[in-house]
C-alpha cells in the first residue's frame, strides 16, 4: 500500500469508522497465509501504484473461498495483469475479508474553493452513478444534519426498509458522516474523499473501499 | 443625484466644466469647499487612481467606483485593482466596486446609480452582482409597484463584500427582506455565518444552476460536488431561501415583505372558480404545502354563506359568487380555524362583477390583525387593476396567476422553517 492509502485506512479507523480487516501479500505464499488469517471467503485486489481501475486488467478477485482459490488467483492476477500491462509496477495484492451482503452507500467529501469541505451522501451503485441521488452539507456536519441528508434523498425509503427489506441502521450512517466531518476538520489537506461501498446492516455499517486525494 | 431631489449637499467635479446642472462644479474633489462623505467616481480608467488618491486627501470614507476596467479585465486591469485596493487601506476608506452600477437608497433618497429614478420606496433590499441586470429589475420593480429600499451593484467587490452588505443590510431599520443575486461567494464560509445569524428574509437566486462539467474524475464526489449543489447545501445550512429564477425573487420578496411567516404549511384556498383553486392545489402539493381538512364548525359556518352546490370545504369554491359578504365570512372562518396557518385568496373576475368588491372584503378582515399571512390571486387581466389597488393599498401581495401566489407562499413558509431550525 502507498502512503496515501496507509493514510486514509488509518484516518478512518482513527475516527471510529469501522473498516474490513485487510493485508498486503507479495507472493503466492504469503497470500494463502494471509488468507488464512482474515478468513474465507475473501477479496484479493491488485496492489500497483500504476493502475488505477483495477477491474479492467481482471485486478480484482472476488470470494475466494479456500487455499486452492486464493493461489490460483494471485497466479492469475500476476499473468492477466503483465498481460494487459507489461509495463505497470506491481506491489502485490490487497487481500480483504469478503463483506457480508448490506446495503451498499456512499459517503464522500469534497474541498470546495468556496465553502471549504462539503460532504456528500448517497445510496450506492446506480443510484449514485445514475440518479445522482445524494444530498450535500458543508461541514462541520452535527447529527441532525447527517439525518436530515440522508433522509433527503429520493431513495432513502430504502434505507428505512421499504418493500420487506431489512431496514438499514440510520444511526451507523450518521455515526459515519459525523466522524469523517470532523475528521476532514483536522485534515485540511484532503481535497477529496470517497467511502465507497460503505456497507449498512440492521446494526452498523463496514467501510469496504475507500479513496482519497490530498493536495 | 439631482434628479431625484437628494436632500443632502451634491458637489459634481469636473475639470473642464464651470457648472452641471446649474450647480458649481469644480476642477478637483480637494476645491469642494464642505466635507464630503461619499464620491461617486466615474472617471476613466487612467484618472482612477489619481482622483481616488485626492478623494482620500479630502478625508472621504466612501467610495462608489463606477469605472470599470480592473480585475474583470485580467491582466494590467488587475494590477490597477490592487493598487486601488492599496489607496482605499491606506486610507481606512470603503469601496463599492470597481465596475459597480451604482447604489440607489430610496429612504435616503440617494440614487447614485444609472437607474433613471428613484424605486418606489419599500422594505425590499437587493444586493446584485450583475450591475445591467440588477438595474434592470429595478426599473421592473417600479412598473410591478414593488417597493425597494437600497440596491447595489456590488461590481468587482474588491472592498465591500457580500458578507459586508448583509451585516449592513441585517441592521438597517429599512430594510425587511434581503434579495440577491449572486454570480460566486468570495468567502463563503463567512457569508454562512453571516446569513445564519440575520433573522430577516434572505432569498437568493444564484447563476449557472447547470452541473458544472467537473474534470474530477477521481472520486463519485469530486464529480457529484458540482459547485452549484454546494451552493445549494450551503444556502440551505444558512437560512437563505434559494429561489429557480428572477420573477420568483421579487414575488417571494414582495410577500415576505409585507406578510408574516406562517406557523406551519397548512394552507386555506378561497376562490370563485373551481379551475384557478385547482391549480393552486396542485402547486402548493408540488412544492411542499398541504390542503387541510376544516373543522366542522368552519365548514358549518361557510355553508350558510355559499350556494348548496358550492364546494365549502378546503379548497372553498363559491361557485362564481363573490360578494363582500361570501369573501369577507369565509376568509375570516377560514383565518379562525386551526388547522389553517395561511390563505390564499384567489379572484377570478367577469365582466359581471366589480374586482373592487372581493378585494375590499379581504383587505377589511386582514385590517389590524396578521397572524397568519394572506395572499392574494386576481385573475382576469383587464378590469382586476381597481381591485388589485385596493390588495396592494392594504397590504396584501398580489399574483396575476396561482403558481406565482403559491410559489411565494412556499417561500414565506420555508423562511418559518429556517427561523425554528438555523437562525440563531
Amino acid at each position: 500500500m502507498n502512503e496515501n492509502e496507509e493514510r486514509l485506512w488509518k484516518l478512518l479507523r482513527d475516527c471510529n469508522i469501522s473498516v474490513l480487516p485487510m493485508a498486503v501479500a507479495s507472493s503466492t505464499g504469503a497470500a494463502v497465509e494471509v488468507a488464512q488469517t482474515l478468513g474465507h471467503p475473501v477479496v484479493m485486489k491488485l496492489l500497483s501504484p500504476d493502475i488505477t481501475h483495477k477491474s479492467d486488467v481482471g485486478g480484482v478477485i472476488l470470494d475466494l473461498g479456500s487455499d486452492k482459490e486464493v493461489k490460483d488467483a494471485y497466479q492469475g492476477m500476476m499473468k492477466s495483469v503483465k498481460q494487459h500491462l507489461p509495463e505497470a509496477r506491481i506491489e502485490g495484492v490487497v487481500l480483504q475479508k469478503m463483506a457480508e451482503p448490506g446495503l451498499e452507500v456512499i459517503v464522500g467529501a469534497k474541498l470546495d474553493p468556496q465553502f471549504g469541505h462539503v460532504i456528500m451522501f448517497g445510496l450506492g451503485g446506480i443510484f449514485v452513478e445514475i440518479c445522482s441521488d445524494v444530498s450535500f452539507r458543508v461541514t462541520p456536519v452535527d447529527r441532525d444534519m447527517a439525518r436530515e441528508m440522508v433522509l433527503e434523498i429520493r431513495g432513502s425509503p430504502i434505507i428505512e426498509g421499504a418493500r420487506g427489506r431489512e431496514s438499514a441502521d440510520l444511526e451507523a450512517i450518521i455515526d459515519v458522516i459525523t466522524a469523517l466531518s470532523s475528521m476532514l476538520e483536522k485534515n485540511p489537506d484532503i481535497t477529496e474523499i470517497d467511502i465507497n461501498p460503505l456497507i449498512v446492516y440492521s446494526r452498523g455499517s463496514v467501510a469496504v473501499d475507500a479513496r482519497m486525494l490530498t493536495k | 443625484m439631482l434628479g431625484n431631489g437628494f436632500p443632502g449637499y451634491v458637489y459634481p467635479v469636473n475639470p473642464k466644466a464651470t457648472d452641471i446642472f446649474e450647480q458649481t462644479c469644480y476642477p478637483s474633489v480637494l476645491d469642494i469647499p464642505g466635507p464630503v462623505d461619499l464620491a461617486v467616481i466615474v472617471v476613466p480608467i487612467s484618472y482612477a487612481l489619481a482622483v481616488t488618491e485626492e478623494c482620500a486627501k479630502k478625508g472621504v470614507k466612501g467610495i462608489i467606483m463606477v469605472t470599470a476596467g480592473f480585475s474583470e479585465v485580467g491582466g494590467e486591469g488587475k494590477q490597477l485593482e490592487e493598487q486601488l485596493m492599496g489607496i482605499v487601506d491606506r486610507y481606512g476608506m470603503r469601496l463599492i466596486g470597481p465596475n459597480t452600477l451604482g447604489v440607489v437608497n430610496a429612504h435616503a433618497g440617494m440614487n447614485a446609480s444609472i437607474i433613471s429614478k428613484l424605486p418606489t420606496k419599500g422594505g425590499i433590499s437587493f444586493i446584485t452582482q450583475s450591475g445591467t441586470l440588477g438595474l434592470a429589475l429595478a426599473d421592473w420593480t417600479m412598473e410591478m409597484g414593488i417597493g425597494l429600499n437600497i440596491v447595489v451593484s456590488t461590481g468587482n467587490k474588491a472592498n465591500v463584500d457580500d458578507v459586508d452588505l448583509l451585516e449592513y443590510l441585517a441592521d438597517d431599520k429599512q430594510t425587511d427582506v434581503i434579495a440577491m443575486y449572486i454570480e460566486g461567494i468570495n468567502h463563503g464560509r463567512e457569508f454562512m455565518e453571516m446569513a445564519k445569524g440575520i433573522s430577516k428574509p434572505i432569498l437568493a437566486v444564484k447563476a449557472g444552476r447547470t452541473r458544472s462539467g467537473s474534470k474530477a474524475v477521481f472520486s463519485h464526489t469530486g464529480s457529484l460536488a458540482g459547485s452549484d449543489d454546494v451552493y445549494s447545501a450551503a444556502f440551505k445550512q444558512a437560512g437563505i431561501i434559494r429561489i429557480e429564477n428572477i420573477d420568483d425573487l421579487f414575488d417571494s420578496a414582495l410577500a415576505l415583505s409585507v406578510q408574516p411567516a406562517p406557523a406551519g404549511n397548512r394552507v386555506g384556498i378561497i376562490s370563485n372558480g373551481g379551475g384557478a383553486s385547482i391549480i393552486a392545489s396542485d402547486t402548493c402539493e408540488r412544492l411542499g404545502l398541504a390542503i387541510p381538512g376544516l373543522e366542522p364548525g368552519t365548514r358549518a359556518s361557510i355553508k350558510e354563506l355559499v350556494p348548496k352546490f358550492a364546494s365549502y370545504s378546503n379548497p372553498v369554491d363559491t361557485a362564481g359568487l363573490a360578494s363582500y359578504e361570501t369573501y369577507n365570512g369565509i376568509g375570516k372562518h377560514m383565518l379562525r380555524d386551526p388547522n389553517i396557518d395561511a390563505l390564499i385568496v384567489i379572484y377570478v373576475h367577469t365582466v359581471m362583477w366589480d374586482s373592487r368588491i372581493p378585494a375590499n372584503a379581504i383587505v377589511d378582515i386582514h385590517r389590524g390583525r396578521c397572524l397568519k399571512p394572506v395572499i392574494t390571486c386576481w385573475l382576469g387581466g383587464a378590469g382586476t387593476e381597481a381591485g388589485i389597488d385596493i390588495l396592494k393599498a392594504g397590504g396584501l401581495p398580489n399574483y396575476p396567476v396561482p403558481e406565482r401566489a403559491v410559489k411565494a407562499l412556499a417561500s414565506l413558509v420555508k423562511h418559518h422553517g429556517f427561523l425554528e431550525k438555523v437562525k440563531e
